[in-house]
């Protein structure tokens, strides 16, 4: 898995690359988490995520509850068919906002 | 012995007899007294009432100022005031069987007059002391039946008159001793009776329960019968057999030490663990260390558990059983010889530390046509109708003699061989049989061993099946994507569209993390093995892992309310699955799990 961190006006964008599986969710849990203690909004782009497993999963929901406690959002942006299969799978798609586009994130968090 | 009619007075100042000539009217009271105790005891359900209602009388007929009446325990060892009348009350009070007059009276069965009892060395003056009542003279008869002690009436102090008793007083008291003697047997076997009667009948109850925790047999056709007569109303033995969810039979055959209620009790006990934890430890050697753990704990001192316990597959005729101490199983191999299996472990509830390690020894077999035997001694050491003893011996001619009937006419032979109705049993027979013959015709026809639908399996046993795939990798995360792609690629092979194969990947990927993280521990240095079996309507993911085996019931779903990191793995696996379960794993140890997901239909089956 790789990871790419870019800080626009109104947030911080992490996309995520590959598969977010066993072995490598612990690194996209550090990645998500430390985006989150940049206490500005995150979006989190998906879009190449090819797949992701419930460990990556999990590490998506600690982020998301630690945002929630320090008054700050995460975002799901462009979430790959795959992504959003485990997320239904997960009943999560109703628990994160998801934005099909970068863009429509950025406006959501402004 | 016959009872003596005999009587002694104690003082010799006082002259026997010449009271000849007693008044009609006085015989005519005397005999209605003794009428009217009778009917009071017989009508009366409350003896203790009865008994106070009978001194009052006799006390009063024969003019004494007290009265009281004793009665032997059962041990014979103390006298008991159960009534009394007069001004002091001494019910309840208790003497040693020898003490005092009453005493004396009881244990020579002889009445007595004693007229002052200051000159009788055996008179008890302790209740005296305690009353402040003086005590000048004694009338005493004992109450017995055939040469059963019951006890004795003593009244006390004549009044009127010189105060003394006469002999015709004597007379009087020891008819009616007699009369209240027998009044208070009968009610004592009446009561006896009622007892013995509620007491059969709890037995009964108790059989019938036994006998619903015996399995129901099976159709003529089905492999597995057993039969138990129990020698009393309720039987220290049990069998029981049932079906698991992958067709395979669990099957089970014990004898409690001891026959009484005791046993019975340990049977249920026994008998309901082996059916309860037989449906999910699906190794019969873990199975009989877990039962012998939890029997060792709660077991009475000295008793025990003989048992057989293992689990037949239909499809293969394999059986693999555990035998804690029980009579070694008779094999009879289609060839018609005899193999006995003996036991390689202890009976359970002797000690948990007895067997090495978590397990019983297991003993596999493969039946091919043959008919494995488990029995209890009481089939064995049975009665043959010219008064010999059955003896495995005589067990191997039987069965060889009725190998042709089924398996329910094999156990009917031997059982109708033992137990003819005409004699009790000595002992608790069960038998019970696993016969191969009818499913090794279906094996070798090429025909489906179904034992029972399955109402759990959504996919019963399905006729032709073909392996696509089967790797075995180590246990690193890193090898997951590996894994994935195998199983996209023969998902995609057997016709499964982009989204199936996404969420079969999903579902594999899943399964094999738990092994890594749960069996594992997180361990890179075990081994996954994965098979993907193609069934006509279903691909099958068998995962196999070699750890310590898991508590399967800790494997659940997580709760999607409870929004948290982790736990979702096994949601994931149910979700897309069409069957997911743990299934008992081969012999080596570790964990089988088995996960199905039916094929879309094809083309062709599509109109």
């Amino acid at each position: 898995m790789k990871h790419e961190i870019r800080d626009e006006k109104d947030a911080t964008i992490v996309a995520l690359e590959g598969d977010v599986d066993l072995q490598s969710s612990p690194d996209a849990r550090k990645v998500l988490l430390e985006c989150v203690g940049r206490k500005r909004p995150v979006l989190v782009d998906l879009s190449a995520v090819g797949y992701i497993d419930s460990s990556g999963v999990a590490s998506l929901v600690e982020s998301l509850q630690t945002a929630k406690r320090s008054g700050n959002t995460l975002v799901l942006v462009a979430v790959s068919e795959g992504a959003m299969r485990v997320l239904q799978l997960a009943r999560l798609d109703k628990v994160f906002t998801i934005c099909d586009t970068v863009e429509d994130g950025l406006k959501q968090v402004q | 012995m016959g009872k003596r009619q005999s009587f002694s007075v104690s003082d010799a100042s006082m002259p026997a007899g010449g009271e000849a000539g007693q008044a009609g009217q006085q015989v005519y009271d005397h005999l209605e007294l003794l009428a009217a105790m009778g009917k009071d005891f017989a009508s009366s359900g409350d003896i203790e009432a009865s008994l106070k209602c009978a001194v009052e009388h006799i006390t009063e007929y024969l003019d004494a100022e007290g009265g009281a009446l004793f009665l032997l325990d059962d041990k014979g060892e103390t006298l008991r005031c159960h009534a009394c009348v007069g001004p002091t009350e001494i019910t309840g009070l208790t003497l040693k069987c020898d003490q005092g007059i009453v005493g004396r009276c009881v244990q020579n069965e002889i009445g007595e007059i004693v007229r002052n009892v200051t000159k009788d060395a055996g008179f008890h003056a302790g209740i005296d002391e305690q009353t402040g009542y003086t005590t000048r003279s004694i009338l005493c008869a004992p109450m017995s039946v055939k040469d059963e002690r019951i006890g004795a009436i003593e009244l006390i102090n004549k009044r009127g008159g010189d105060g003394l008793f006469e002999e015709s007083d004597l007379h009087l008291l020891q008819a009616m001793s007699a009369s209240a003697a027998l009044a208070i047997h009968n009610a004592r076997q009446a009561e006896a009776l009622v007892e013995q009667e509620r007491i059969a009948r709890e037995l009964e109850l108790a059989a019938e329960i036994q006998r619903s925790l015996l399995p129901e047999a099976g159709a003529d056709d089905f492999p597995v019968a057993g039969v138990n007569h129990a020698a009393r109303t309720v039987s220290g033995d049990f069998y029981d057999f049932f079906p698991l969810d992958d067709g395979r039979i669990c099957f089970t055959l014990g004898d409690v030490s001891g026959k009484g209620m005791n046993a019975a009790l340990m049977m249920a006990k026994t008998a309901s663990l082996y059916r309860c934890l037989g449906k999910t430890v699906r190794q019969p050697g873990r199975l009989m260390a877990r039962i012998n753990a939890e029997i060792c704990e709660t077991t009475t001192r000295g008793m025990f558990v003989t048992m057989v316990g293992g689990i037949y597959d239909p499809s293969t005729g394999i059986v693999r059983f555990a035998n804690a101490g029980h009579e070694p199983p008779l094999f009879h191999d289609a060839e018609g010889d005899f193999h006995a299996l003996p036991a390689e472990a202890p009976p359970l509830g002797i000690s948990p530390t007895l067997v090495d390690g978590l397990e019983f020894p297991e003993t596999e077999l493969k039946l091919d046509g043959g008919v494995l035997y488990i029995f209890t001694d009481g089939v064995t050491e049975g009665y043959l109708e010219d008064g010999r003893e059955l003896k495995v011996g005589g067990l191997k001619r039987l069965i060889r003699e009725n190998a042709a009937l089924n398996v329910k006419g094999k156990l009917n032979a031997v059982i109708d061989c033992v137990d003819r109705g005409d004699a009790a049993l000595r002992d608790d027979l069960t038998l019970l049989a696993i016969d191969d013959a009818v499913p090794l015709d279906l094996r070798t026809s090429g025909k489906t061993v179904a034992v029972e639908k399955t109402p759990q399996d959504p996919i019963a046993a399905a006729e032709e099946e073909e392996i696509l795939l089967s790797l075995t990798v180590p246990s690193q995360a890193d090898l997951l994507k590996l894994i994935r792609n195998a199983v996209s690629e023969t998902a995609r092979f057997c016709g499964c569209d982009k989204d199936v194969c996404r969420d079969i990947v999903i579902a594999v990927d899943e399964a094999c993390q738990n092994v890594i993280r749960h069996a594992y521990g997180g361990s890179p240095n075990g081994e996954i093995g994965l098979e993907i079996i193609r069934r006509s309507d279903a691909l099958v993911f068998l995962l196999r892992d070699f750890a310590e085996s898991i508590d399967v019931s800790s494997v659940k779903p997580r709760d999607l309310d409870d929004i948290k990191p982790g736990g979702l793995g096994t949601h994931f696996m149910r979700e897309v699955m069409d069957d997911v379960q743990f299934m008992p794993p081969p012999a080596a140890g570790g964990n089988l799990l088995r996960m199905i997901k039916k094929l879309p239909k094809g083309p062709d089956n599509e109109t």
